[in-house]
C-alpha cells in the first residue's frame, strides 16, 4: 500500500517536479556557475573565481541599480501597507454595495503591469492629464482653502456648542460633519457668487517627470522622479488588493476585544495601535513579504517605460539582469548571472529577516 | 463599534433625545463611508476612465484635456456614418471610392472690415507614421478633387459647402471588383478576392500617370470589361481636409469638429471627412489592427498578438488544471518520502526566487532546443508552483472520509483522485483557471525574453512595442487604444468571476 502511494505520488508529482528541476534547479546552478566564470553566450565558459562578483559590485550602473531596487521596494511595501491598513480599517463596516466598490478598486490590481505603465506614462507626460490636475488644482486653491477654513471653523464651533449641552461629541464627529461640510460649501459657493472669491490665473504646471531629476539627501542621489512615478503607480495598483486582504483579517478579530477596549476608555487611536494592528499581525506579515519579494524584482515598469526616463533614473537589479544578458555582441552574461545571484540571495536575507525579526504569530 | 446602518431605521416612537444623536451619528458615518468608497472608486478607476475616454480622441494629448469627446457625441457619430457612406457607401468603415463624392459644410464669420473671401480649402497628405510596417497607401490628395461652393448666409457667417469627388480613371464599364495590388512587373496586378492574380490595364492617360504611384498592398477597385481587368481608382481609407482663412476671419463651425486647430483658429485640419463609425470612433482601435500589418504576409500584427496571447493563456490554464491538481493532490494527501523536501524547495522556495536568476540558462537552453516560441514559453512554465501551492491548500482542507470509502471500494490513487476528489475541487480549480489566465495574459518577463520575431509577440511585449514605436512621436492614440484592447479579456473575466478573485486572494493571506 504503501510503496504504491510512493510510486503513485511520484507520478502524480513529475510534471511538475521534471520542469521544476530543468527551468529552477538546473537553471539557478547554471547560474551560479556561470557567475564565477568568463562567459559571454558565444564563448566556452571557463572558471575565474569570484572576478565576475568584483565587477558587479565595482559597476557603477549595478550600485545604482542596487540602491534604486532597495528605495524602491522599502518606499513601495511600506506606503502600501500603511495606505491599505488604514483604508481597510475606515472601511471595516458591514455595508450595503460593498461588492460593487471592490469590483471598482479591483480594477488596477488584474490588468497587466505593461497597461497600467502606458497609461500612466501617458498621464505623467509633459501637457498631460496630471500636470493638468495640478494646475486646476492651483486655479482652484482659494476656493479650496476657504472651504477647509470654513470647514474647520464651523465644526470647531459646532463640537463646542454640543459639548455645552452636555453631549459628547468628538472632534470629528461624523454627523456634525456633514453639517459643517454643507455648510462650508454653501458659503464657498456665495463667496464665489457675489465674487469675493474667484479662481486664480496660474500658467500651466509643466514638470518634466521622466527626465534626469532626483531627490537627493546630505548630496547623495536616492530616488529619482520617475522612479517616484513607478512608486506612485505600484502603490496605487497594490492597495486595494491588500485592503481587501486587511479587510479580510479584520473581520477575524474578535468584536469582544474592541468592547473591552472601549470599557477601558481606549481612544480609537488606541483601538487601531493596541488591537488592530497587533491582531492583524499575521496578515501584514504576508504582506509585507509578498510585497518586498513582488517589490524587489520590479521589471516590467522599467522595460516598458524604457528609453522614455534617461539613464539610470530607472534601472533595477531585475532590469541590469536583463539588460547585460541581450547586451549587443559579446554580453557580458557573467555579470548579469552574478546580479542575479545577489538579487536572489537579497531577497531571501530580506525574507529571512523579516521571519527572525518580526515572527508572524501564525508561522 | 457601530451596527449596520440600515438596522437602525429611525422608530416613530418617542426616544430619548440621546438615541437620536447616537442614531444620527451612524447615518452620517455611514454617509462619510460611502462617500470616501465613491472618492477611493473614482481614484482607482480614473487612470483607466480617462485613458479609455481619450482612446477614441483624435489627439489624445490635446491640452487642455476636455471631456467634450465630439467622437462619443451621438450627432458627430450619426454624421460621421453618413459622410462614410457617402463616401464609400460604407457607414462603418468609411473612406473613399472612385466615383464617388462627400459634401462638408463650413460655416465662416467674417465680420465687417475683414476679408470676405472664401476659405482655402485643400486635401493634405496625411497618413500617421507607421513604424512597424511602411505601406505608403494612396493619398487623396493625389486622386480626389475639392470644389467650394458659397451656400447662404445668416449676419456676417456664410455657408460653404466643400465637395470632394474621387474620379473614375477608366472608360471600361461592367462589373466593379475590388482587389489588392502585388508586387508589380512590367504590368500592374491585383490579387482579386478569390486570391486570383490577374493583370491590370490603365485604359486612361490619368490611370497612366498613377502607374508608378501605387504601390503593393494597395486596395483598389477594378472593372471587370470584355477585356479584362482595368483600374477604376485606389481605394482612399481616409480623406484629410484643410480649411483655411484669412486675417480677421474665424471659422464658427463645421460638419465635423476638427482634429487640430492652428494658426490662431484660422486654420482647421480635419484627418478624415469620410471616417464611418469606425474610422471616426474607433479611429486609433482601427489603427492598432491596421498600420501594424506585417509588409510581407499582410496580416495584422496586432491581431496575431491578441491570438498568441488567447492561445498562450488557454495552454496555460490546460497544462495548469491538469498538472497543478496532480501535484498539488500528491502533496496534501499521498504520504512517500521527501514530501516536506519537495514543498520547501520546489514549491516555496521556487516561489521566493526571482526568475531573472533563471533568465541565462532558461534563454539558451530552449534556444539549443530551437524552441524561442509560443511552445518554449509554455514549456518553461508548465506547471506553477503557486498554482501547486493553492491547490495542495484545497487538498488539505477536504474531508478525508471521501477517499478512505474510495479506498474501501478498492479504486486505485489515481481513480480515486479521478473519481472522488477532482469532482469535488470545482471552486478551487476556477479560482486556478483564473488566476492561470490572468498570469498569463499579463505576463511580460518571460514573453519578452523568449520571444523574439515580432508576429510571435504576446500582446503585453507587442503593446510595449507600441511604446517604443510611437510614444517617441508623442502619438498615444494607438497606444491608449491597444492598452484598452488588452485590458478587456482580463476586466470581462474578472466581472464574471469576482467572487473567485476576492475570495481566494484574502483567504490565503489569513492563512498567511
Amino acid at each position: 500500500m504503501q510503496r504504491r502511494q510512493t510510486s503513485a505520488a511520484w507520478l502524480f508529482l513529475a510534471p511538475f517536479l521534471i520542469t521544476v528541476a530543468v527551468f529552477f534547479f538546473y537553471a539557478f546552478a547554471r547560474a551560479a556557475y556561470y557567475s564565477v566564470t568568463d562567459f559571454n553566450l558565444f564563448n566556452t565558459p571557463k572558471v575565474i573565481g569570484v572576478k565576475p562578483y568584483a565587477d558587479v559590485l565595482g559597476d557603477p550602473s549595478f550600485r545604482r541599480a542596487l540602491g534604486n531596487s532597495l528605495v524602491f521596494a522599502v518606499l513601495t511595501t511600506a506606503l502600501q501597507t500603511v495606505g491599505a491598513l488604514l483604508m481597510a480599517v475606515a472601511l471595516n463596516r458591514r455595508l450595503r454595495g460593498l461588492t460593487f466598490f471592490r469590483a471598482a478598486w479591483y480594477m488596477p490590481s488584474i490588468t497587466s503591469s505593461v497597461v497600467i505603465t502606458l497609461i500612466f506614462l501617458w498621464l505623467f507626460q509633459r501637457r498631460g492629464v496630471a500636470n493638468y490636475v495640478i494646475t486646476q488644482a492651483q486655479a482652484y486653491a482659494p476656493l479650496t482653502l476657504t472651504f477647509l477654513l470654513f470647514l474647520i471653523g464651523v465644526q470647531v464651533t459646532q463640537v463646542l456648542l454640543e459639548r455645552r449641552r452636555a453631549l459628547p461629541a468628538g472632534w470629528f464627529d461624523p454627523a456634525l460633519g456633514v453639517t459643517s461640510a454643507l455648510l462650508a460649501t454653501a458659503v464657498t459657493a456665495a463667496l464665489a457668487w457675489i465674487g469675493v472669491i474667484s479662481a486664480r490665473e496660474v500658467p500651466p504646471f509643466d514638470y518634466q517627470y521622466f527626465a534626469d531629476k532626483w531627490i537627493t539627501l546630505g548630496g547623495v542621489r536616492i530616488l529619482s522622479i520617475p522612479l517616484l512615478v513607478v512608486v506612485i503607480q505600484n502603490t496605487f495598483t497594490t492597495i486595494p488588493t491588500l485592503m481587501l486582504f486587511f479587510l479580510a483579517g479584520l473581520q477575524n478579530i474578535p468584536r469582544a476585544l474592541y468592547e473591552a477596549a472601549e470599557i477601558d476608555g481606549a481612544t480609537p487611536w488606541q483601538q487601531l495601535t493596541r488591537v488592530t494592528v497587533p491582531m492583524l499581525r499575521p496578515v501584514t506579515f504576508y504582506v509585507v513579504t509578498v510585497g518586498l519579494i513582488g517589490t524587489m524584482q520590479m521589471f516590467d515598469q522599467v522595460a516598458v517605460i524604457g528609453s522614455a526616463a534617461p539613464g539610470d533614473t530607472l534601472i533595477t537589479l531585475a532590469y541590469y539582469v536583463y539588460a547585460n544578458t541581450f547586451k549587443a555582441g559579446a554580453a557580458p552574461v557573467n555579470l548579469a548571472s552574478a546580479a542575479a545571484i545577489l538579487l536572489a540571495a537579497l531577497i531571501l536575507a530580506m525574507v529571512a529577516a523579516q521571519r527572525r525579526f518580526f515572527p508572524s504569530e501564525a508561522s | 463599534m457601530t451596527a449596520a446602518p440600515h438596522t437602525a431605521a429611525p422608530r416613530p416612537l418617542a426616544r430619548s433625545a440621546q438615541d437620536r444623536w447616537l442614531a444620527r451619528r451612524r447615518w452620517a458615518r455611514a454617509a462619510w463611508l460611502y462617500a470616501f468608497m465613491l472618492v477611493m472608486s473614482f481614484v482607482f478607476l480614473g487612470p483607466f476612465v480617462t485613458g479609455a475616454l481619450s482612446s477614441v480622441k483624435d489627439n489624445p494629448n490635446e491640452y487642455p484635456p476636455s471631456l467634450k469627446i465630439p467622437q462619443l457625441t451621438p450627432q458627430y457619430i450619426a454624421r460621421a456614418w453618413s459622410l462614410g457612406a457617402q463616401g464609400s457607401g460604407d457607414g462603418w468603415q468609411g473612406g473613399l471610392t472612385p466615383g464617388r463624392s462627400v459634401t462638408f459644410d463650413v460655416t465662416v464669420a467674417s465680420p465687417a472690415g475683414a476679408p470676405q473671401a472664401p476659405p482655402t480649402v485643400a486635401l493634405f497628405p496625411y497618413q500617421p507614421v507607421s513604424l512597424v510596417a511602411t505601406t505608403r497607401l494612396a493619398q487623396a490628395r493625389d486622386y480626389a478633387q475639392v470644389r467650394v461652393q458659397p451656400t447662404g448666409q445668416t449676419g456676417n457667417a456664410r455657408r460653404y459647402r466643400v465637395t470632394v469627388t474621387s474620379p473614375v480613371l477608366t472608360k471600361q464599364t461592367g462589373e466593379t471588383v475590388r482587389a489588392v495590388l502585388t508586387a508589380p512587373d512590367a504590368n500592374l496586378r491585383a490579387r482579386l478576392r478569390g486570391g486570383q492574380v490577374v493583370p491590370v490595364m490603365l485604359d486612361t492617360p490619368e490611370a497612366q500617370a498613377r502607374q508608378y504611384d501605387l504601390n503593393e498592398g494597395q486596395p483598389v477597385e477594378l472593372v471587370r470589361g470584355p477585356a479584362g481587368y482595368s483600374l477604376r481608382g485606389p481605394l482612399l481609407e481616409r480623406t484629410p481636409l484643410q480649411v483655411d482663412v484669412q486675417r480677421g476671419q474665424a471659422i464658427t463651425g463645421s460638419t465635423l469638429p476638427p482634429s487640430d486647430r492652428q494658426n490662431f483658429g484660422r486654420s482647421f485640419a480635419f484627418r478624415n471627412v469620410t471616417p464611418g463609425l469606425l474610422g471616426y470612433t474607433l479611429s486609433n482601435y482601427r489603427r492598432a489592427f491596421n498600420e501594424t500589418r506585417d509588409p510581407k504576409s499582410g496580416r495584422s500584427l496586432f491581431l496575431s498578438w491578441v491570438t498568441n496571447s488567447f492561445t498562450y493563456a488557454f495552454l496555460r490554464v490546460a497544462a495548469g488544471i491538469l498538472f497543478c491538481s496532480l501535484a498539488g493532490y500528491a502533496l496534501a494527501r499521498l504520504t512517500f518520502p521527501g514530501r516536506t523536501l519537495i514543498f520547501f524547495s520546489a514549491v516555496l522556495f521556487v516561489q521566493m526566487v526571482p526568475s531573472q536568476v533563471n533568465l541565462v540558462s532558461n534563454y539558451v537552453l530552449l534556444k539549443d532546443l530551437n524552441l524561442l516560441n509560443l511552445w518554449g514559453l509554455w514549456l518553461s512554465g508548465l506547471v506553477p508552483a503557486g498554482g501547486v501551492f493553492l491547490m495542495k491548500q484545497f487538498f488539505e482542507g477536504m474531508p478525508r472520509e471521501l477517499e478512505e470509502s474510495a479506498a474501501i471500494d478498492g479504486a486505485g490513487t489515481f481513480t480515486t483522485f479521478l473519481r472522488v476528489m477532482l469532482p469535488q475541487a470545482g471552486p478551487a480549480l476556477i479560482a486556478l483557471a483564473i488566476t492561470q489566465f490572468q498570469g498569463a495574459w499579463n505576463d511580460f518577463f518571460w514573453p519578452l525574453v523568449i520571444l523574439r520575431d515580432n508576429a510571435s509577440f504576446t500582446l503585453t511585449v507587442g503593446l510595449s512595442n507600441f511604446r517604443e514605436l510611437y510614444g517617441g512621436q508623442g502619438d498615444y492614440g494607438l497606444i491608449l487604444a491597444g492598452a484598452v484592447l488588452s485590458a478587456i479579456p482580463v476586466i470581462i473575466l474578472f466581472v464574471v468571476f469576482q467572487r473567485y478573485f476576492v475570495d481566494t486572494g484574502a483567504d490565503s493571506a489569513v492563512k498567511g
